[in-house]
């Protein structure tokens, strides 16, 4: 039945993970990396891409034109308030947004954002997809990352800031950040997990839609998603990985 | 906090003098650290011959040349520069070089507590958290003109006394207190933006993050002035860096003497004191 059927667009670790979940909670779960083939029956369709503005819109576009109005499309807000994804189709009251990082095994609370807007039911079919998934769920403002993923993103742009300023090495950062204030990971550590470019695109989303400059990236971090070091899933970021 | 730092170095093994200003603090000092040895034998955690041998290698001491001849000697006096740099100066008339004069300063630079001294290369900071007999890190910082064998040697003590030593340069906040900064701040500004409570904002930073403890709980725990003259000092020394603007949520709350736990209320209600 097509209420159990979800289509899953993207290519990074977290879409991945998505799938492999809904599938094995049942969901009738497909991936495509390139928003395309999407059977008419995927009655929620989610969007994963975090980064590059310009394709995301084209994506919307593409999924906004080509999906019976009857789907919802549930898009990651990390870099874009849902109301400016929304914007981007024709059907905004069909958008939702979520905000997570990977790895959505260990997340026991999902947020949710509705847009301007975004229909009540298309909050509700995001809600009880999370659910079904053993998520809880929690409806916040809408604006890029949300709660949890703007305030780890502020935190590792300060650790980011302070390695390059030399104030201590990556490790140290990580041990101090750990023991002097019981965070469960060091935020470095934690960066290369989620993925480089992902935080990046939350500060950078951040800094576009309030203009404040408090969340200005760090150079450095800049610099290491142009050299391409995303952390884990490239083998390198703040630290090795071995491949 | 140096009764607690005082404690660590005795139950390490060192001969270790708890100077204070008036014979009722250090009396308060040494109580302290007497219950909480108590408590430890009580929870099996040190043996009764543990408790006495730690409690006969401190002595309390209203004279700072008492320090003469000291290995290393830990301040922690209020956080107000003239008096941190007074007491360096006198503390380095009194100690020959050999001996290490650290701060435990969380706001102020190591290197302008240093400038008091005639030696500023055997000074240098040992930042320890709350409460230290419980936490494990010690940031070891290093002034301007403080030397590498006095980090070496400094770093070298503070693994003797149990602890995990990190250093660092020294710069506003260090590591900790700086890169902290917008898990608290941040949360400030999202409970500014509206449509948000305490409550929510605590469950998502648990549950998404699994931070052990939400940002308005921590806030309420650590105390929302201390907490807010972090902020402060932060963003003064950065030259008013947005980054580190303080919130006017926590300002408010530090006018009306809503100051978390210790006060009964704060983000949250505790029971009335």
């Amino acid at each position: 039945m097509a209420k159990n059927s979800v289509a899953i667009i993207g290519r990074s670790r977290l879409a991945e993970e998505l799938l492999e979940l809904s599938r094995a909670k049942g969901f009738e779960a497909t991936l495509h990396p390139e928003a395309d083939g999407i059977a008419a029956a995927a009655s929620l369709v989610i969007e994963t891409h975090a980064t590059v503005a310009e394709d995301k819109k084209e994506i919307l576009k593409r999924l906004d034109a080509d999906l019976p109005r009857s789907s919802v499309i549930l898009t990651s807000c990390l870099s874009s308030a849902t109301t400016r994804i929304a914007s981007w189709t024709d059907k905004p009251e069909r958008v939702a947004g979520f905000a997570t990082f990977y790895p959505l095994k260990e997340k026991k609370v999902i947020e949710l954002s509705a847009g301007l807007k975004t229909r009540e039911e298309s909050l509700q079919q995001a809600e009880s997809f999370f659910r079904a998934l053993g998520k809880e769920t929690v409806r916040v403002k809408d604006g890029p990352g949300l709660i949890f993923a703007r305030i780890l993103s502020l935190i590792i742009n300060e650790a980011v800031r302070s390695l390059d300023e030399g104030v201590a090495q990556a490790e140290e950062i990580d041990v101090a950040m750990r023991l002097g204030t019981n965070y469960p990971q060091g935020p470095l550590r934690w960066a290369d997990q989620i993925g480089l470019d992902e935080v990046l695109a939350v500060l950078e989303g951040l800094q576009r839609e309030t203009g404040d400059d408090r969340y200005r990236p760090a150079p450095l971090l800049k610099k290491m998603v142009l050299a391409g070091w995303l952390g884990e899933s490239t083998s390198k970021g703040f630290y090795n990985y071995g491949k | 906090m140096g009764a607690g730092i005082a404690q660590i170095s005795a139950q390490a093994g060192f001969e270790t003098v708890l100077y204070d200003i008036s014979q009722e603090f250090v009396d308060k000092g040494l109580e302290r650290i007497r219950v909480f040895l108590q408590r430890s034998r009580e929870r099996g955690k040190i043996t009764a011959e543990g408790e006495q041998q730690t409690l006969a290698r401190l002595v309390g001491s209203l004279k700072l040349e008492d320090f003469k001849g000291c290995t290393l000697v830990i301040e922690a006096v209020p956080e107000q520069l003239a008096l941190k740099r007074e007491t360096f100066k006198k503390l380095d008339a009194i100690c020959g070089p050999e001996t290490l004069l650290a701060t435990n300063t969380s706001s102020f630079s190591v290197t302008a507590i240093a400038g008091a001294t005639q030696h500023p290369e055997r000074v240098l900071g040992m930042h320890f958290f709350n409460p230290p007999p419980l936490m494990a890190l010690v940031e070891v910082i290093q002034g301007e003109r403080t030397s590498a064998a006095t980090m070496e040697k400094a770093m070298t003590l503070a693994r003797q006394i149990g602890k995990t030593p990190v250093p660092a340069k020294d710069t506003p906040g260090f590591i900790v207190n700086r890169i902290a900064r917008p898990f608290y701040n941040e949360a400030l500004r999202i409970l500014g933006d509206g449509h948000v409570t305490v409550e929510t904002v605590d469950r998502i930073m648990k549950g998404a993050g699994g931070f052990p403890m939400g940002p308005f709980e921590l806030m309420d725990l650590i105390g929302i002035d201390i907490n807010f003259a972090a902020t402060e000092s932060l963003y003064q020394s950065f030259f008013h860096d947005p980054r580190f603007r303080p919130s006017p949520i926590q300002q408010r709350m530090v006018l009306a003497g809503n100051l978390g736990r210790k006060t009964g209320r704060g983000f949250y209600t505790y029971g009335e004191k």
